[in-house]
């Protein structure tokens, strides 16, 4: 595994490297040339198995993180390629002639966090939510909670309590001993 | 499918030609074809999802999977919980075979958070019971399923039965007959109630019988056979191109099995080979998969022996309220009924994960594959093809 | 095509199952589930204390804390909330995380699964209180044994020295308590479920899970802004506080069950920050505070006083403090060991104080040295914090003998320097923290000059009634020091003039049928404990020299001699003077700190009414 990923490392200068376990590191790629390194891996280096796609959203540091997770069965071990993208106006390469399973995860990514893959085919169709308007809902700045409570309907039959602040109540009512709790009975 | 029984073979080079994503040039204002829609309410489909089909006569030229339906954002909302309050939302991405993602949030999150191999024996051996078990419900309704597809439906009635008894044990076992929740971050929810083993062993015996009634009803019968022999042929080269895994790559020839690959808790103390086939049709993945219900029942009762009379079932771990886990990804697997699940686990140093992305089998099995094997296939023969890719929409929409 | 003849007519065996027995269960609406089967709640109410923790595991959002009222054995008050658990089964997934966390062990999920209602409202409801027909039924879910936890049940262990070198004669009065490193505080704050059910108890109402989740965070300058709102002595309590809290501490509820140790972590925050006024002002944003013309004189320096001219500080008064000894503290000071609370860490909180421009007037009697009268001229307002200093006598006979003492006398001396009279053989009478204190104190003395311990601490109570803290008990034992409670003394024995000894009985019992003070004895049950010098420590009374007989015509009194306020803490008929600290409520210093702190807002509301 460490020698893969030296060899990888001298070939396309990885930004991260992380040996997660006996037969799992993940690294990062620069983007431009990504797809060449998964396309190296596959061919020369056994990981013929491309096992998922996936995304991370780096909100705070503006950055979407690819994760392309290639298995190789012969060494029985896994890589995970990173590319971190701009969120701005998220694009990466196409994969899609790699195998025939990319084209459903760019989908998928395209729908979910608004990534594009132009020249990914059927890239543009509705994959699992059907005439979504808001922004893609995995993003990080997507909240599911205000977004259920202004589209259904609550009941608005539930209240709580805190405890302590049920017991100040209760037990020394006119004695607030915090500022903010001095500033909340007036 | 009459044409199969006359032994006619329709003309390949008059197919459309097939692209990447099985998609096809179709002219539908030339009145040779017609759209109809298979689901998402359908008896036939596995569970709730559409296919959208494109046919000439009776024959598909095009085919289109749709899923959705049973969308609730369960991954995002597993980001906005606790790490421990995870896994009641996880299994929801998985009716077939809950027990999975129960058991990668806790792994993921013991190894994240360096508690790995702090987990109790007994608890490791109790998980990989209830995930044999899980297994095992699923062949019991998934086997005879295959012969339901082709109207056979008694053998469903008999394995319904039977998983019901498996559903009666895991009842006591995790307190729940479907959603069990019984795998923690930690270890497990329950010890062996005393008594299951014996009571285990009953249902087995059952199960046994209930295997060779099975052969005789679906595999040494002629109307199955030449329904699912030669019918949607997964071929080697095919594997890797669509990352097709489970029983689905072992029906050609494909041995992969993550129990044997990657090995994971105690299945390197158990003694069994994955079944294969060579033929990759229909045929061979039920085939297979009646084989794989021999193993799990012998592996059941491997596990009962060989697992310690007792121990403990949880290590002691940081309060779940204030859990919270330094920056970092992981990936773990495990061979599913329907080959290997797996989730991608990332963590950045607060009370929740940052992203969980569950792997299942179906992504590619239900779209991918299924678009492609589609074509040219007679519209009687979808919902064979459908069960005999195991194909599962929950784990797609998650 | 080719077709097998095997093939054709081996499913027909299938029909064999026509002559076998249906497998379908006929009554399924009395089917029992599993003796584990998660189904519908169930709640011990009466054990239940409200604690929510179950709410606070409920990834559905399906549990609210409600009110309860009118069940009888529910209200609000030390150690429970009042409100109980109510459960939405629109929301529920019946995971049983809330009965696998709860503090109490009273929530349980039974086995029972049907329920059918019409009205989709009746399916939120308190278990309970809501009365259903499976609460009695035993069957179901409750946590799992073996060990299974969702928080330590443990508490992290403290270090401290043993007992040989705790009492080394070389530095004895050395603090033994070493208090919790980084690791074992923040595996200490782990623990906390973050209830608050602490908080009405502390007396200061101290935002405790607040600071232990600062802990978690390791965010010590957090931490000490959220110890600061509510107490300004927080090394001082973090060492000898009387942590009420930890008595209710839903953690500790169980038996087997640690309560978080929530005074040591407190005492771990205020540790972490270096005595360095700079840093406490810029963390605590009270560098520049503008300072308005109203000035308020403060009796004594004990904690309560210190509390009050802290908070009064910070809203701009000019505050004075006069106390008649040479330094600041009040008992904290020259009554409470080093060896449990080192000087310097009273100064480190005093220093702070003392840097926000509050001034202190050491060696002032008032009354004497300036009259009270006095400070109402030169003030606007006038607080009296002048605990309670003077010790009790048992009045037996003999007791009048020069080497007969008061304990708090003793202990003053200790501290300021002046000579210890110290005997070899020393009998302590009294049975609460500060017969333990001097008990302990004195043996260190006797180590340091004859280096070895003979000291005999008695009291009335027996050994499980002893009013001191188990720890102080256990520690003075562990030092050489004999306790030996369950006995009243009668005399003090002379001999040639001399004191040899004290005679005492065997108590029966203290109280009477009426519950007044009336100790019977078994006088056959005779001993006499040897003893050079005797010192009696069975609890201080106040001096209210300073209030003239004209003052005290003004004010009233109320039972025990205690001056009557208002619940602003203003002494009735005087609205300018206002009292605090032991002589109004504890004794202890985290009374006096609270009631110090409502005593400056109500000094604020009563200077401001003009304007
Ligand atoms: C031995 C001992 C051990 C204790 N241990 C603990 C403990 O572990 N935990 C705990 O919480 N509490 C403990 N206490 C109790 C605690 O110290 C007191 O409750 C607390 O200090 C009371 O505070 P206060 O502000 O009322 O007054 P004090 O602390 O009593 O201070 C009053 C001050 O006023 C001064 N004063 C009095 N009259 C005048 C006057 N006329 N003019 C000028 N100054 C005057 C006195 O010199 C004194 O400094 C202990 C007490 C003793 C005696
Ligand atoms: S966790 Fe237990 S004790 Fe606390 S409120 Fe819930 S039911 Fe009551
Ligand atoms: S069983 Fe689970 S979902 Fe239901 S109230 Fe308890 S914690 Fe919430």
């Amino acid at each position: 595994m460490k020698e893969l990923i030296e060899k990888l490392n001298s070939k396309y200068d990885l930004q991260e490297i992380v040996y997660q376990r006996d037969n799992l590191a993940f690294t990062a790629i620069r983007k431009e040339n990504a797809i060449d390194a998964i396309t190296y891996l596959r061919d020369y280096e056994e990981f013929t198995h491309l096992v998922m796609m996936s995304c991370v959203d780096w909100i705070e540091d503006g950055k979407f993180q690819l994760l392309y997770l290639l298995n190789s069965p012969e060494k029985k071990c896994d890589i995970g390629i990173k590319v971190y993208i701009d969120r701005e106006n998220p694009e990466m390469f196409s994969a899609h002639h790699l195998w025939k399973s990319v084209w459903t995860y760019q989908r998928e990514l395209k729908e979910f966090y608004g990534i594009d893959f132009p020249g990914s085919p059927r890239v543009n169709d509705d994959f699992v939510v059907e005439g979504w308007e808001e922004i893609p809902f995995m993003r990080r700045d997507f909240d599911t909670h205000e977004y259920a409570e202004k589209t259904y309907f609550p009941r608005g039959n539930r209240k709580t309590n805190d405890p302590a602040e049920y017991m100040r109540k209760k037990l020394y009512p006119n004695q607030p001993v915090t500022a903010k709790q001095r500033k909340d009975d007036k | 499918m009459i044409n199969k029984f006359l032994g006619f073979k329709p003309d390949e080079k008059l197919l459309p030609h097939k692209t990447v994503t099985a998609d096809t040039e179709i002219d539908l204002s030339s009145h040779k074809y017609q759209k109809i829609w298979l689901g998402p309410n359908h008896p036939g489909v596995t569970g709730n999802m559409a296919v959208e089909l494109t046919v000439q006569g009776n024959t598909i030229m095009r085919a289109k999977t749709h899923v959705g339906y049973l969308h609730r954002g369960f991954e995002k909302l597993i980001e906005r919980r606790l790490f421990v309050q995870g896994f009641p939302t996880s299994i929801r991405m998985c009716v077939a075979e809950p027990d999975t993602n129960e058991y990668f949030i806790a792994r993921a999150t013991e190894e994240l958070s360096g508690y790995a191999d702090a987990v109790p024996d007994y608890a490791n051996w109790l998980r990989m019971l209830s995930l044999e078990m899980a297994r095992l419900q699923g062949l019991l309704r998934g086997v005879p399923g295959q012969g339901g597809t082709f109207a056979l439906g008694i053998g469903v009635q008999w394995g319904v039965y039977l998983r019901d008894l498996i559903l009666d044990r895991f009842e006591e076992l995790t307190g729940a007959r479907v959603y069990h929740m019984y795998i923690i971050a930690g270890g497990v929810r329950g010890n062996l109630p005393a008594g299951f083993k014996a009571r285990m062993e009953d249902n087995l015996r059952d199960i046994d019988d209930f295997i060779i009634k099975i052969k005789k009803l679906m595999f040494d019968n002629s109307v199955f056979k030449t329904r699912a022999k030669g019918l949607a042929v997964i071929t080697p080269d095919m594997v890797d191109k669509f990352g097709i895994v489970g029983t689905n790559a072992r029906c050609c020839g494909v041995k992969r099995d993550v129990r044997k690959d990657n090995p994971y808790l105690f299945y390197e103390k158990l003694d069994f080979d994955p079944p294969t086939a060579t033929d990759g049709d229909v045929y061979s993945r039920t085939w297979i998969r009646w084989q794989e219900l021999i193993q799990t029942v012998d592996l059941i009762r491997q596990i009962m022996a060989k697992m310690p009379e007792k121990g403990d079932i949880r290590c002691q771990m940081p309060n779940v309220l204030n859990w919270k886990i330094p920056k970092g990804e992981t990936y773990v697997r495990l061979e599913s009924g329907r080959g290997e699940m797996g989730m991608y686990y990332v963590t950045d140093g607060s009370d929740k994960p940052r992203r969980i992305n569950l792997r299942g089998p179906s992504y590619n099995h239900a779209i991918s594959v299924l678009e492609h094997m589609l074509i040219g296939v007679d519209v009687a023969d979808v919902h064979a093809i459908m069960v005999s890719l195991q194909t599962c929409p929950p784990e797609i929409e998650r | 095509m080719s077709f097998n003849l095997k093939d054709i007519l081996t499913p027909f065996t299938a029909w064999a199952n026509v002559v076998k027995d249906p497998v379908t269960i006929k009554d399924p609406f009395t089917r029992e589930a599993a003796p584990r089967y998660r189904g519908f709640h169930a709640n011990d109410v009466q054990v239940c204390i409200g604690c929510g923790s179950c709410e606070a595991i409920c990834e559905n959002q399906a549990i609210d804390l409600v009110p309860i009222e009118g069940v009888e054995g529910i209200e609000t008050k030390d150690g429970d909330s009042g409100l109980r658990p109510s459960v939405d089964y629109g929301r529920c997934c019946w995971c049983a995380l809330c009965v696998d966390i709860c503090t109490t062990d009273s929530l349980r999920l039974t086995n029972a699964y049907t329920w059918v209602d019409t009205d989709a409202d009746n399916f939120i409801f308190t278990p309970g209180v809501d009365k259903k027909e499976w609460d009695d039924k035993q069957e179901g879910w409750r946590k799992p044994q073996d060990g299974y936890e969702f928080y330590g049940k443990e508490r992290v262990h403290m270090e401290e020295m043993h007992s040989p070198e705790r009492i080394d004669p070389k530095d004895s009065f050395v603090e033994f308590i070493k208090g919790y490193s980084k690791e074992q505080a923040q595996q200490e704050a782990d623990r906390c479920v973050s209830c608050g059910i602490c908080t009405a108890t502390c007396p200061a109402h101290m935002g405790i899970p607040e600071y232990i989740k600062a802990i978690r965070n390791d965010d010590m300058e957090e931490g000490m802004r959220v110890l600061y709102e509510t107490n300004p002595l927080p090394e001082i309590c973090g060492r000898i506080c009387t942590h009420k809290c930890e008595d209710v501490c839903s953690v500790g509820f169980k038996d087997g069950s640690d309560a978080l140790s929530i005074r040591w972590l407190k005492r771990y925050i205020a540790d972490q920050i270096p005595a360095d006024t700079n840093q406490y002002k810029d963390m605590l944003g009270t560098g520049d505070i503008a300072k308005n013309d109203k000035k308020i004189a403060f009796i004594g320096s004990g904690p309560a006083s210190l509390s009050a001219a802290y908070y009064l500080a910070l809203l701009g008064y000019n505050c004075t403090i006069f106390e008649k000894l040479p330094e600041a503290g009040g008992m904290m000071r020259y009554g409470i060991p080093s060896y449990r609370l080192p000087y310097d860490q009273i100064n480190k909180d005093v220093d702070y104080i003392v840097s926000l421009g509050v001034e202190m007037k050491y060696n002032v009697n008032i009354g004497t040295d300036i009259t009270l009268e006095q400070l109402n001229t030169d003030f606007d307002a006038v607080y009296a914090g002048t605990g309670l200093h003077l010790g009790r006598s048992t009045r037996i006979p003999g007791s009048e003998h020069a080497n007969v003492y008061q304990s708090v006398d003793l202990l003053r001396d200790i501290v300021t320097g002046a000579e210890v009279p110290v005997e070899k053989k020393v009998v302590v009478i009294g049975g609460g923290n500060v017969a333990m204190d001097i008990t302990r104190s004195m043996a260190r003395l006797q180590m340091e000059k004859y280096g070895e311990v003979n000291v005999i601490a008695t009291s009335l109570e027996d050994e499980e009634h002893m009013p001191a803290d188990r720890e102080e008990v256990v520690e003075a034992r562990e030092e050489n020091c004999e306790i030996n409670p369950g006995y009243g003394p009668q005399e003090v024995v002379l001999k040639d003039g001399k004191v040899v000894g004290l005679k005492v009985w065997k108590c029966l019992s203290i109280f009477d049928e009426t519950g007044a003070f009336n100790p019977k004895y078994d006088e056959s049950d005779e001993r006499i404990f040897e003893g050079d010098m005797v010192i009696e420590s069975i609890g201080q009374g106040m001096d209210l020299s300073y209030l003239s007989e004209e003052i005290k015509t003004k004010i009233e009194f109320g039972p025990r001699g205690r001056i009557v306020v208002n619940e602003d803490w203003q002494a009735k008929g005087l609205p300018w003077l206002f009292i605090g600290g032991d002589i109004i409520e504890g004794p202890d210093v985290i009374h006096g700190i609270a009631n110090g702190h409502r005593g400056a807002m109500a000094i604020d509301q009563f200077l401001n009414q003009g304007r």
